[in-house]
């Protein structure tokens, strides 16, 4: 999978494209206007991570470049601007999808699977595991020919989980993840442990393996 | 103690105004009376002098008594000593009431014979003439006195009219609404028109450094974003290297934790900025009732562990023309502060009506003052769980939308309540 990261802070450049190499991304980096227009114009990415305030002009109007060259590139906005107007602009413009920084590396991450998922398997969302089943679009998880009955939350946690397997997922992005309400109020992450809990003794009683490890108490992280 | 300027005028006027004309009112009868006496003086000097030449030109054609006139008596000896002032006395004769009189005896020498001439002039007159002068001086004094402070009031009035009307437009000063003030360049009054100079610059400075503070607050919170997103990307990578073991686990832990809490703090501040700036103008209709109902469920199920029971009393279709961003974070923050400031196996009620939006938990007793629960950075027992501003946040907007706030505590349980456009 190609990514190009178009961001002009460094420090958050550098911190995305680790993380994504890990999983076998091939990523690339542009840190301005210019540089980014280049790469959008000359090459095709899978996914573009796209920052709105650049040096040198804006990341929404490279979104319209983009569009208008009937480029069909999966386009996730990054932005600091957390105006509702942005998003919206943003999503008319042709955005996939929108996150506000600052934002968790996973949440990122599980946004970008999302938009692979739908770009690439149309129509046929699922996730298999360990015989464990399940359906994106139906929003059901299956042991075999059981079902699990899952709450939302501890569904949303466990696709959280498994978008990101054999990573670390700290407390705090998986309570942000669950969280529904507006930018920056969720709850804090405290009260994911009982979730936690509660999805493994389900899955154990359906006879799945043990999969979630807890890290130290930093997070909790599904292997495979 | 402060009173009104027009009635401390009056009370000054009418606590000196008496006095002065108390005093002018005593002098003036001294003064009439002086000169009362004086020509009485002068008028029975005058009659004795006359009766006295009728008296040695036509001796024994002029009667030597006549009744409050005049008395000639032939001296006989003893020998009376005989002051040349007039006296007072009270004649009365038959037939009549007892009268006043001033009377002035000399001793005069007609032809070798001593005579004591008495001349009377009636005083019951001149009594009734200082009366009446009297009492016309005290009447004229009171109209004075009246006319001289209802003037003085008409006066201060006009006089002092630009003074309240800069009173009544500064009270209309908002410093954070940014209400116009207008202050009249030109009163007529040159001490006025100075007042309202520097009125106008003092408010001038105020709103720039509150625009100035603003400002600030809102790029501080907004630059330290990054930072802050940089913190909590690397330690990110960090807790998923290799050389994790125990220690820096929990070091990292650590520091993610307050690395978030100074995230969330700085974007709360940045919010309650914006909302003080009006920076959320957009409005739409909200359907309150979907709404709250979804964060509940949200809230309910992330706590079911902690909070036993929630229980909900939700009216359909409650819709409120607002903004969207806004109107959720009021009933995100308040459902979360009624889910995290709650006891093990607690519970949450939740109302909404078109009236007004409660939400009512059991929970320990709030610490500290209840009248500043909403204030910046209060916070409760839970200290290293909040960041202090979530019901700050919930003020803010409620003032912003003239919505009504209410506390309530009654023996473990909390009640907190906003009333829809208060004041209708």
């Amino acid at each position: 999978m190609k990514l190009l990261v178009i961001e002009d802070e460094p420090g958050l450049l550098t911190s995305i494209t680790r993380y994504f190499r890990k999983e076998q991304f091939l990523c690339e980096e542009a840190r301005t206007f210019e540089e980014a227009l280049e790469k959008i114009e000359n090459f095709q990415y899978d996914c573009i991570i796209l920052d709105i305030n650049l040096p040198g002009g804006s990341g929404l109007q490279l979104l319209k470049f983009l569009r208008q060259d009937k480029k069909r590139d999966g386009v996730i906005i990054v932005s600091a601007r957390d105006s509702l107007d942005d998003k919206i602009t943003g999503l008319d413009y042709g955005a996939d999808d929108y996150l506000t920084k600052p934002f968790h590396l996973p949440e990122l991450s599980a946004r970008l699977k999302s938009l692979l998922r739908r770009k690439y398997n149309e129509g046929n969302a699922t996730l298999d595991l360990y015989g464990l089943h399940i359906d994106l679009t139906a929003r059901t998880v299956s042991m075999g020919e059981q079902p699990v009955p899952l709450t939302r939350l501890e569904y949303d946690l466990l696709v959280f989980l498994i978008t990101n397997k054999n990573r670390v997922v700290s407390r705090q992005a998986i309570a942000e993840h669950l969280y529904d309400g507006p930018g920056d109020q969720a709850p804090g992450p405290e009260f994911v442990y009982s979730h936690i809990k509660n999805l493994k003794r389900k899955l154990k009683e359906k006879g799945c393996k043990e999969i979630i490890q807890t890290v130290y108490g930093l997070g909790y992280k599904l292997v495979t | 103690m402060s009173q009104p300027l027009q009635q401390k005028n009056t009370r000054i006027l009418l606590r000196w105004l008496p006095l002065v004309m108390l005093a002018g009112s005593v002098f003036l009868y001294f003064l009439m009376r002086g000169h009362i006496l004086h020509m009485q003086e002068e008028q029975l000097h005058l009659k004795q002098e006359n009766i006295w030449r009728a008296f040695t030109t036509n001796p024994g054609g002029v009667a030597p008594h006549i009744r409050g006139e005049y008395d000639i008596f032939p001296e006989t000896a003893p020998v009376i000593p005989v002051s040349d002032r007039p006296r007072d006395t009270v004649l009365r004769f038959p037939g009549c009431p007892s009268e006043a009189f001033n009377l002035l005896t000399s001793r005069l020498t007609y032809e070798g014979r001593s005579y004591l001439v008495t001349t009377y002039i009636s005083s019951t007159e001149v009594t009734h003439l200082i009366i009446k002068i009297a009492l016309a001086d005290a009447l004229i004094f009171l109209l004075l006195l009246g006319a001289v402070v209802i003037v003085n009031r008409k006066i201060s009035r006009s006089l002092w009219a630009p003074f309240y009307t800069t009173m009544d437009n500064i009270r209309g000063f908002d410093v954070r609404r940014h209400t116009s003030v207008n202050l009249l360049a030109s009163t007529g009054v040159e001490e006025f028109d100075r007042l309202n100079q520097t009125l106008r610059l003092l408010i001038d400075d105020v709103y720039q450094a509150y625009r100035n503070q603003k400002q600030f607050t809102e790029n501080a919170a907004h630059e330290l974003q990054t930072p802050l997103a940089i913190i909590r990307s690397k330690v990110e990578l960090m807790i998923e290297g290799s050389a994790l073991n125990e220690d820096t686990a929990q070091l990292l832990g650590e520091i993610n934790e307050a690395n978030e809490r100074l995230s969330q703090m700085s974007r709360n501040l940045l919010l309650l900025t914006r909302i003080e700036n009006r920076q959320y103008p957009e409005v739409e209709t909200v359907d309150l009732s979907r709404l709250v109902l979804k964060q509940t469920m949200f809230f309910r199920d992330y706590y079911a562990d902690e909070v036993a029971d929630t229980k909900t009393e939700i009216k359909p279709d409650v819709q409120l023309i607002t903004n969207l961003s806004l109107v959720e974070i009021l009933v995100n923050n308040l459902l979360r502060n009624a889910y995290t400031h709650n006891i093990p196996g607690g519970y949450v009620r939740v109302w909404l009506d078109h009236a007004g939006f409660s939400v009512e938990n059991s929970g320990p007793p709030l610490e500290g003052d209840p009248t500043r629960l909403f204030d910046r950075f209060r916070k409760g027992r839970e200290d290293s769980r909040t960041t202090g501003l979530g019901l700050a946040l919930v003020h803010q907007i409620c003032q912003l939308y003239q919505f009504g706030i209410r506390y309530g505590y009654q023996e473990g349980i909390h009640h907190l309540s906003v009333t829809f456009r208060s004041g209708g």
